[in-house]
């Protein structure tokens, strides 16, 4: 496997120096790109100084605009797995090799970190709680896979996924779709249980009026991206 | 007989279809979006100035009142007309978002380029 780890990066200027050094340090072997996403706190700037290959968009896209970006890049360089590490701090790289080795053993096309999976570590209580589990359960019941952490973003996608992706990545607050999105492309998503932490600086970009925004445009996807026909894969990875 | 609502319907068909016309010919409206302007200007002139049509329609719709005919049609074009934009503002958007990414990895590729550059004017220099 010739693997990127890719962070995609929104105002994380207090994160992600520490996030890259957690990195080099669990998984020293990796190469880094860092995807920011038209950042006004200054995550722009320190970018060259963290030694790591780096993306800057020239507007604000949102996670699905920095992946796709972030993933065509690893497409491009070569790259036939992508692993997707956000610059909160919430995911630990220490889990990484487990996420690849899963990938590489098992016959699937991403394998997802879920916090939820029989793990310790920080978990969201309460009415967010309470939504996570509703979706995990539509989305288990329409895959016919156990999902059981609907909106984490800790994924590794193999060379199938990437052929998609780099194209396709679902825009908005993208991590509920993306699995109905890979399932209904024929692509096999496995969960597996890791620890995560709380954010370790910054702020969510997730208002509250967003969260509703959001929920609904959940809604609709839930209904629509199962009906959607299958995407053409991009032809080299 | 003189119908003043008749009048009124005739009179902004008409000032619409012109204003679109003058749109286009300022190229401020281009021709492809001007069609469904032009179509529907067109269909509410020719309703407004054809009472005796739009009365036997209205009756076997059954609406009693004509020009109430006229007003639903024109809600359902405007939804119609809103309905195209929205989907050439999607396809705009993706077209957007494309760009700016692709703009990223060009930006970051010519980075390359330079640095490589630099490297083998260093290396030159030193040689």
């Amino acid at each position: 496997m010739n693997v990127l780890i890719l962070i995609p990066a929104h105002n994380e200027v207090e994160t992600l120096s520490a996030v890259i050094r957690e990195v080099r340090n669990d998984v020293p072997a990796l190469p880094i790109l860092v995807v920011d996403d038209a950042s006004t706190d200054g995550t722009g700037e320190i970018l060259p100084g963290l030694g790591v290959r780096w993306l800057q968009l020239s507007q604000h896209l949102g996670i699905g605009g920095a992946m796709r970006a972030g993933l065509r890049f690893a497409r491009f360089e070569g790259f036939d797995t992508v692993v997707r590490l956000d610059a909160d701090g919430q995911h630990q790289a220490a889990e990484i090799p487990d996420l690849l080795d899963h990938l590489e053993t098992e016959n699937i096309d991403a394998v997802v970190g879920s916090r939820f999976h029989g793990s310790q570590g920080f978990r969201t209580r309460g009415a967010l709680r309470g939504a996570q589990w509703a979706l995990g359960r539509f989305l288990s019941l329409v895959t016919g896979s156990p999902v059981t952490d609907p909106t984490s973003g800790f994924w590794a996608f193999g060379a199938e996924a990437l052929k998609l992706l780099g194209d396709h990545y679902p825009r908005g607050y993208s991590e509920p779709e993306l699995y109905l999105f890979l399932h209904r492309n024929a692509l096999v998503v496995r969960e597996v249980g890791v620890t995560m932490r709380s954010r370790q600086g910054g702020r969510s970009t997730l208002t509250p009026t967003r969260s509703a925004i959001t929920l609904v445009r959940i809604a609709i996807n839930m209904i629509v991206v199962p009906l959607r026909r299958m995407v053409r894969r991009h032809p080299d990875v | 007989m003189f119908d003043p609502v008749q009048v009124l319907a005739v009179g902004l068909s008409a000032f619409l279809l012109l204003l679109v016309l003058e749109l286009v010919r300022r190229h401020l409206l281009g021709e492809d979006y001007a069609f469904i302007w032009i179509s529907g200007a067109v269909i509410l002139l020719a309703l407004s100035t054809q009472r005796t049509a739009l009365d036997r329609t209205a009756e076997w719709l059954g609406v009693r009142y004509g020009p109430a005919l006229l007003l639903m049609l024109l809600g359902v074009f405007v939804f119609v007309a809103l309905l195209f934009f929205s989907v050439i503002i999607s396809r705009q958007r993706l077209q957007i978002e494309r760009l700016i990414e692709d703009q990223a990895l060009l930006e970051a590729r010519l980075k390359d380029v330079e640095a490589n550059d630099a490297d083998s004017l260093g290396d030159d220099s030193s040689a």
